[in-house]
């Protein structure tokens, strides 16, 4: 308990200054976690705090990020090339910099880290370990990491998981995530080392082999993208799997939107009482963002910043406005290839003034993501289309027809909906018009033949891995 | 050979050390099954912060001897005041508790200062001290039982303590020379009693170790556990200990005070009561578990279903 204390102690006093935290310290307090939760039943009614960070007061909050910029600025002014351009250019003095003075620093697009990648590193750390993006939206960025950043993003992920009991040694995680998406895979298996928790990473397999390995071996955590899972329930489904076919305890899905129907389905499907929809990003690493059960997503502040940019004027976003949400990761969460105000693309509504009254309200937050910035639909100045809204009236459809596959076209100022024919199946064109009509969409739909239904939609879990189970066999039987 | 000359402070010794003993682990018993302390998000007891403990131990007696009077009771003022308002907190609103133990404190003073030119002086301070000193104990027991401290650590505890009192009492006089320091000045760490010229008490430290054995044997394996370490508490850590100047001159100094190293008694016989219990019930049960046994008041006893019938046995054709 005395040694638990001066750890936290330390690491405490290392974010409140800004310094590189022990790797090796956050580990122990990873087991100090673990052993207090083996012993109480669950952690000490600070956790939440420990965890979430003291951002329910909004000058504590001013004051941290503050603080954080300051030093992040400063660090990249010394080592990276491309923000000593950027800052010099803007004649910043990182010392002065502050949430006002933010402002006068350039949002960094993709197109600077693909084009410029280079000049991203900061020569000061060795490179450790290269993630690229998925590409699903995009060609795909490269993001290099030192193996400081890999152990310290893993203990922080370990430490919360264990504190807020998301995961527990007795777990098995299932990763049904592309094997490309590196950062994302050896975080995890490190995150379960970590806890002592079993990891089995599969990858995108053919569903039928996921559902296999979930139903004999004992995962009590998976972890997919939306469209996976919307494959995983409709093949479980096929195959009459219920809840009793598996042992899961939560679901947690990213990288996509996930519709309330899907995550109903999921639920009843593998009899888990929640399916976690998270945001995280390749580009931002380590800061991520959790949703709440009143549908909130709130960013984690501890690591980084996030602002909300107006879409039109790239102003702070008023409540209820769709902005974008910007992030900058603070130093030494983040060392190898730093990014700052990098502009994700992912739009949100900002929140109304008010207080919230969720179980993390203690954390800011915005509206789920309601889709990429560029696959908007503006049909006039207040009257825009989201991704996320034609996604969950498709997925609401009763012919489930999960992962949605869809392409909206805009047609001489009206929205025309491509769709698969089978998902439009048992539905007249009157009744098919005002399921949409229903959920405020006015758009002409119009069917396309199953076999074009892949190529509507880019979706992760076209990131099929093959293997030579599902092969037919050529020789003997 | 009994001195006869023994028998009046030693029979004194035995009411004032059992009393003692006895009243702070009913009250530390008590308060474990009826309060719940915070405790921080992080952090378990374990074998480590036995040495750290351990340290103090040794460390802070030296720390007392040459430390001014006036910094020794600024410092025995804080050590009370955190651990009386640590203990007390979920009870009392902080407008009763900081006003009740600056009272508490600050008559401790005046009647060190102003009431110990009498027999009926020295008794009155030593009841308050001794209300102080069993609030203290039973506060930092519980501290360390419901932040995870087992049974297992009290018993190594008191079996190095065991040694280390002897070594320090019957070698290098640190004890004797300590209870010298602390008679007739404020917040004396003992319960004691005055009657005619002697003074009779038994330590704070002794009396910590017996709450969290009694405690924490509680926590592990429930209430027989419990009675068995009072009758333990009662028979080595009060009765062995008051009646041993009867049997052996060693614990009398030089000044004639009967000085006796209670843990030497009680820490060998504790870490065998321990050893028994281990093998007798097994595995400790955790803080939580024993939060949700039965051991708790409020917890409902769990009902066992029972088949209407039980067939005699299983036919052979089944």
């Amino acid at each position: 308990m005395f040694e638990t204390g001066i750890r936290q102690f330390r690491m405490a006093m290392g974010m409140v200054w800004g310094r590189k935290l022990d790797t090796r310290n956050l580990a122990r307090l990873v087991d100090d976690a673990l052993a207090t939760i083996a012993e109480f039943g669950e952690p000490g009614a600070d956790a939440r705090e420990l965890v979430d960070g003291p951002f329910a007061d909004p000058r504590a909050r001013i004051e941290f990020a503050n603080r954080g910029l300051r030093r992040t600025a400063d660090r990249l002014g010394r080592e990276s090339p491309f923000y000593a351009r950027r800052f010099a250019a803007a004649d910043l003095d990182p010392k002065k910099l502050d949430l006002e003075r933010l402002r006068s620093i350039p949002v960094t697009v993709k197109r600077d880290l693909i084009e410029r990648q280079s000049d991203f590193r900061c020569p000061d750390v060795p490179p450790h370990l290269a993630t690229r993006t998925t590409g699903t939206t995009g060609n795909p960025a490269e993001i290099w990491m030192s193996r400081y950043e890999v152990e310290l993003w893993s203990g922080m992920s370990a430490l919360t998981g264990v504190l807020r009991e998301e995961i527990k040694p007795s777990d098995i995680m299932q990763v049904n995530q592309s094997s490309r998406a590196t950062a994302a895979v050896h975080l995890t298996a490190r995150i379960c080392r970590l806890v002592g928790a079993g990891c089995r990473v599969l990858g995108v397999v053919p569903p039928d082999e996921a559902l296999d390995s979930l139903s004999q071996g004992g995962s009590t955590l998976m972890s997919a993208s939306p469209s996976y899972l919307g494959e995983l329930v409709v093949a479980a489904r096929r195959r009459g799997m219920g809840p009793a076919d598996f042992s899961l305890r939560r679901i947690d899905t990213g990288g996509e939107i996930l519709s309330p129907s899907l995550a109903a389905a999921a639920r009843a499907t593998f009899g888990v009482g929640r399916v976690n929809d998270t945001f995280g990003m390749t580009e931002v690493i380590p800061v991520s963002a959790t949703t709440c059960s009143h549908g909130h997503l709130h960013h984690d502040l501890n690591m980084g910043l996030a602002e909300l940019l107006d879409l039109e004027t790239g102003e702070p976003a008023e409540p209820g406005a769709l902005s974008t949400v910007v992030i900058t990761p603070y130093y030494p969460f983040r060392e190898c290839m730093p990014v700052f105000r990098y502009d994700t693309r992912d739009v949100v509504r900002a929140l109304p003034d008010e207080p919230l009254t969720c179980e993390i309200s203690g954390m800011p937050a915005t509206s789920k993501i309601v889709g990429k910035a560029d696959q908007l639909i503006r049909l006039g100045p207040n009257d825009v289309v989201t991704p996320r809204e034609l996604a969950e009236a498709v997925e609401a459809l009763p012919s489930e027809p999960w992962p949605a596959r869809f392409r909206p076209l805009l047609r001489d100022g009206r929205v025309k909906l491509l769709l698969p024919s089978s998902a439009l199946a048992g539905l007249g064109e009157a009744d098919a018009r005002q399921h949409f009509e229903d959920r405020g969409l006015d758009v002409d739909l119009v069917p396309v033949p199953d076999e074009q239904a892949i190529g509507l939609r880019n979706l992760r879990c076209d990131l099929r891995e093959t293997t030579f189970v599902a092969a037919p066999a050529l020789i003997g039987d | 050979m009994v001195n006869d000359s023994l028998v009046y402070p030693t029979v004194f010794e035995l009411f004032v050390a059992v009393g003692g003993s006895l009243i702070t682990c009913i009250v530390a018993l008590l308060y474990v099954r009826r309060v719940r302390l915070e405790r921080p998000a992080i952090g378990v007891f374990n074998r480590r912060d036995i040495c750290i403990l351990f340290s103090f131990i040794v460390l802070l007696p030296l720390l007392y001897v040459i430390l001014p009077q006036w910094a020794l009771t600024s410092f025995l003022v804080l050590t009370f005041s955190a651990s009386v308002s640590i203990g007390y907190r979920p009870l009392l609103s902080p407008a009763v508790l900081w006003p009740a133990l600056g009272f508490l404190i600050g008559l401790n003073i005046w009647m060190a200062r102003n009431l110990l030119g009498s027999v009926l002086g020295w008794q009155i301070y030593w009841v308050e001290n001794s209300i102080l000193v069993v609030l203290g104990a039973v506060a930092v027991a519980n501290l360390y039982c419901q932040g995870g401290m087992r049974l297992k650590h009290v018993s190594w505890f008191a079996l190095i303590l065991a040694v280390y009192d002897a070594v320090f009492t019957l070698k290098w006089p640190v004890t004797n020379t300590l209870a010298e320091r602390f008679l007739g000045y404020p917040l004396d760490p003992s319960v004691a009693f005055r009657m005619g010229i002697y003074n009779a008490s038994i330590g704070l430290g002794d009396l910590l170790v017996y709450a969290l054995f009694t405690i924490t044997a509680l926590k592990a394996y429930g209430w027989t556990a419990a009675r068995v370490s009072l009758v333990v508490v009662t028979i080595f850590g009060a009765v062995v200990p008051a009646l041993a100047p009867l049997v052996f001159r060693q614990f009398i100094d030089a000044r004639t005070d009967l000085v006796v190293p209670a843990q030497t008694a009680f820490g060998p016989i504790a870490f065998l009561c321990y050893l028994w219990f281990k093998r007798r019930w097994g595995v400790e049960r955790t803080t939580a578990e024993f939060f949700a046994s039965q051991d708790v008041p409020g917890n409902a006893p769990v009902v066992v279903a029972v088949p209407a019938t039980v067939p005699d046995r299983i036919p052979a054709s089944a």
